[in-house]
């Protein structure tokens, strides 16, 4: 069994007054940590938006907002899922565990790092002051479609903080994307070679490559978007010669493949805990890894599916459509490796399992849905529904945040010292799986009843009344769900049982490392890496040793 | 164990059957019941989809209930390893290679669809015809082959082809109308066309698919299928210059922001604004808009502006 060692938790240096080491700090671990707090208050924030938009939807004809709130609600729920919560704590994840999984003491660049995370915050908090801004938050939905989104039709400053936002964040993840790439090609232990790599590694630098490729174009567009706005060119205005379709095909070139940076580090996740609760290796290690890049390549090619009914030559409408349904074969392919994964295991029902096992099941609705979606001509029934709305959440939520949960439960002892609450943690996965299946199932049914998306009300009458109903209801659950996951972190932050280096016997270096890892993190010599599982080679090292100073 | 897999499956294949009964009635697991061709031809590929789809969603759910109840750690201690197998190369191909076929499948049954459902079907002469389709914040105007006109409501003999011709005035819109096939976007700059066929009489709602702004929820439209007689006698009181538009001008144009009565919701009370008074101040208001109010009026003829001018005027006083 490996040492295990003991370390102050983090939360002792709040107590101790220290918020100013916390500021400067240029440990990739703290910056994580911060990176995944900051995230989770957004979260809670785009939270109560989105509970706020199910109560107005909850009955018809209701007037619990306005129509202007309403539409400013689910801009900035959005915008705030996507931007500040989901990619930035993939990113959070990504700092605290890359250098740890690979054997290294830091980031490459340590104050670049730093750089990202307050250049997130800072992103943050230019779009959040918008609420206060001149016409309120911005109200032209996170897709911010042209013309809607130009001064003729949109002429609040909420429009011009949410450009700057993103422009800001797009700075942050870009140099969070290098310094991923910097550190994964260069850092890795002795005996790591890229075959050796946990899949999370794999993911995290699929990820970045792809923040590198996609969001030069999300910039570009954002700053035509701001000259239109605000100089008085015509980039996106047609009357005066400029193209609205422009605008789509910039920003679905990155829109599309920015899903993908957002589910591919959850992917990689669950590809490290499946395993070490099943205790099994992955199922198929390189078809998971090349499944990853298979699935960021083809992602690159089919943004044009969001925009099948505006009206797009028939050859590429044709290309868009086999092009997003290749998409399913790699992710099929990780489905079916993680099951495979499961059989004949000894499988650990801990909330991280739970999780990455609701994360197989829940992902998979929503990889289903969204073949019906490339099919362009039922597209044409399905698109700007609610069907797309419950296709993405089953995605999003369903599979990214499920993915998240799964770390953060996985994770939280390496990060803090201190195991969470295992029946809090059961009670937060059940809630949250039926609260958001309640919520999103029915969504499909609206969409197919021809409810569109961001409609403030609607009219009394139907099934649409007793599906958004159910909607309402699920939403509520699932913040329950929430609100049981925080008091968990609360109660154990005091009482939870200290974790020890490897409360799992888990496979990978981190838990080779204390809990909560010191500074530059290893406090021994790494073991040589022989294998994509160098904690479990250890292990059977160490047992045979015993055994042999036994006999 | 096998047993209680085969139970498993059964009871999946039960809920899919009855979920597929509840189809009869529509409660919302297909596109909703088609009243057009094209329409028509999108539920087929959907239910081929759904067939493929549902077989999946069952097999990997089954799987992954069966593994965990089959495979769940009971007495044995933590540490204890599983098989430790790492991969398999046949079946990592064959579950490769089976999804490829599948998506084939799909995709050759959608061309072999796609015709049917895009291209404007031949018809004799009397039997066609071409609405204009343009859409602005928030309303929708049709115009008909003579010049007619109508706002929010179209009115089409049953049994004709209609082809349609969809621009916007302002901002992306999308129509929609669900019964009668799938939707086209109306996008500044640009015309598109679709097609549908109403095969009984009857009225068809749908509204804006394509978030156009505040009054985005409001933006609704009915496609009325009714009797050659019918719609001649529609044609005749429809005139771009007539009351009856003027009316609807009103109803569908002004009254989404100004209240059915003018009495002011979003905009203004109308009733007994001075503005009224002024032919040359509310027909700029009208064609130009206001410090919150959309240019409405910007596409209309001159015919157009001048009846809802009279019709608001006589209507709401002000001179």
């Amino acid at each position: 069994m490996a040492v295990r060692t003991e370390v102050e938790p983090y939360r002792a240096d709040w107590k101790r007054g220290r918020v100013a080491s916390w500021i400067t700090t240029v440990d990739h671990k703290r910056i994580g940590i911060l990176y995944i707090a900051t995230s989770l208050v957004f979260f809670g924030l785009g939270g109560i938006l989105a509970l706020l938009m199910r109560a107005q939807l909850a009955t018809p004809e209701e007037h619990f907002v306005t129509k202007d709130s309403y539409d400013q609600l689910f801009t900035m729920h959005g915008t705030t899922m996507i931007f500040l919560v989901i990619v930035p704590i993939l990113a959070g994840f990504g700092n605290f565990l890359v250098p740890l999984m690979i054997g290294a003491r830091d980031m490459a660049f340590p104050r670049l790092n730093a750089f990202s995370y307050w250049m997130f915050l800072l992103g943050g908090i230019v779009l959040y002051s918008s609420w206060v801004s001149n016409g309120g938050a911005p109200k032209a939905g996170w897709t911010s479609y042209t013309p809607l989104s130009t001064d003729a039709y949109t002429p609040s400053n909420g429009q011009d903080l949410w450009i700057l936002s993103l422009h800001i964040l797009t700075i942050s993840s870009l140099a969070g994307a290098v310094n991923f790439i910097a550190t994964i090609v260069n850092m890795r232990a002795p005996g790591m070679s890229w075959l050796r790599m946990p899949l999370f590694v794999w993911a995290i630098l699929t990820y970045a490559a792809m923040l590198v490729l996609v969001l030069p174009a999300l910039s570009a567009g954002l700053t035509l978007l701001l000259l239109d706005r605000q100089v008085g060119t015509h980039f996106f205005i047609p009357d005066k010669g400029g193209s609205t379709l422009l605008w789509q095909h910039v920003f679905w070139f990155f829109g599309h493949p920015e899903v993908y940076i957002m589910i591919l580090p959850a992917m990689g996740m669950i590809s490290e805990i499946i395993p070490v609760f099943a205790r099994k290796p992955i199922f198929g290690y390189k078809a998971v890894a090349f499944s990853t890049a298979g699935i960021a390549f083809v992602s690159m090619l089919v943004w044009a599916h969001h925009m099948f009914a505006v009206g797009l030559p028939w050859g590429l409408q044709v290309f868009f459509m086999l092009s997003s349904m290749a998409v399913a074969v790699p992710t099929g392919v990780k489905i079916f490796n993680w099951l495979a994964t499961t059989w004949r295991g000894n499988l650990i029902f801990d909330t991280p399992m739970l999780f990455a096992l609701g994360f197989v099941g829940v992902f998979t609705m929503g990889g289903l849905s969204g073949i019906f979606l490339a099919a362009f001509p039922v597209d044409w029934q399905l698109t700007d529904t609610y069907y797309v709305v419950a296709h993405f959440h089953y995605v999003l939520f369903g599979g990214s945040m499920f993915g998240i949960f799964a770390g953060l439960h996985y994770w939280w002892p390496k990060m803090f010292g201190r195991m969470l609450d295992e029946r809090l943690g059961k009670w937060t996965f059940w809630l949250l799986l039926i609260g958001f299946n309640v919520t999103f199932f029915p969504q499909h049914m609206l969409g197919l009843l021809g409810m569109p998306r961001r409609i403030y009300t609607y009219s009394h009458g139907g099934l649409w009344e007793w599906y958004n109903l159910a909607s309402t209801i699920g939403s509520g659950i699932m913040g329950i769900a929430i609100l049981v996951f925080i008091a968990n972190v609360i109660r154990t932050s005091r009482v939870g049982t200290r974790a020890g280096n490897d409360p799992w016997l888990a496979d990978t270096l981190e838990w080779f490392a204390p809990s909560p890892p010191p500074p530059e993190n290893f406090d021994r010599p790494l073991p040589y890496v022989t294998s994509a599982r160098p904690l479990r080679d250890l292990r059977l090292r160490l047992k045979e040793r015993e055994v042999g100073a036994g006999a | 164990m096998r047993r209680s897999f085969l139970a498993l499956v059964a009871v999946l294949s039960l809920a899919l059957l009855s979920a597929t009964t509840a189809v009869a009635g529509n409660g919302g697991f297909a596109p909703v019941d088609p009243a057009s061709p094209n329409a028509s031809r999108i539920n087929d590929a959907y239910w081929l989809i759904f067939g493929f789809t549902a077989a999946i969603f069952v097999l990997v759910e089954g799987a992954l209930i069966w593994f965990v109840i089959r495979y769940r750690r009971r007495g044995r201690p933590r540490d204890a390893e599983g098989l430790q197998i790492h991969g398999s190369t046949r079946l990592e191909i064959m579950w490769t290679v089976v999804p490829v076929v599948i998506l084939a499948a799909i995709a050759a049954f959608v061309f072999y669809k796609l015709p049917g459902i895009k291209d404007v079907p031949e018809a004799r002469a009397g039997e066609s015809l071409t609405v204009k389709v343009h859409a602005q914040q928030f309303y929708w105007q049709f115009q008909y082959p003579d010049g007619q006109i109508s706002i929010d409501r179209m009115v089409v003999p049953v049994g004709a082809v209609v082809r349609l011709e969809v621009t916007s005035g302002d901002v992306a819109h999308s129509w929609w109308i669900p019964r009668l096939g799938g939707k086209i976007d109306a996008i500044p700059g640009r015309t598109n066309t679709t097609w549908f066929k109403g095969e009984r009489e009857g009225v068809y709602s749908g509204q804006c698919a394509e978030f156009c702004g505040l009054q985005h929820a409001a933006m609704r439209a009915d496609v009325a299928v009714v009797s050659r007689a019918a719609y001649e006698e529609f044609l005749a009181t429809h005139g771009p210059g007539s009351r009856e538009v003027a009316k609807e001008t009103f109803s569908g144009t002004c009254a989404k922001c100004h209240g059915l009565a003018g009495q002011g919701y979003i905009g203004p009370k109308i009733a007994g604004s001075a503005t009224l008074a002024q032919p040359t101040a509310l027909a700029a208001l009208l064609r130009n808009g206001g410090v919150q109010m959309p240019a409405v009026g910007k596409d209309w003829s001159d015919q157009q502006l001048r009846a809802t001018m009279a019709y608001l005027r006589s209507r709401f006083g002000g001179g």
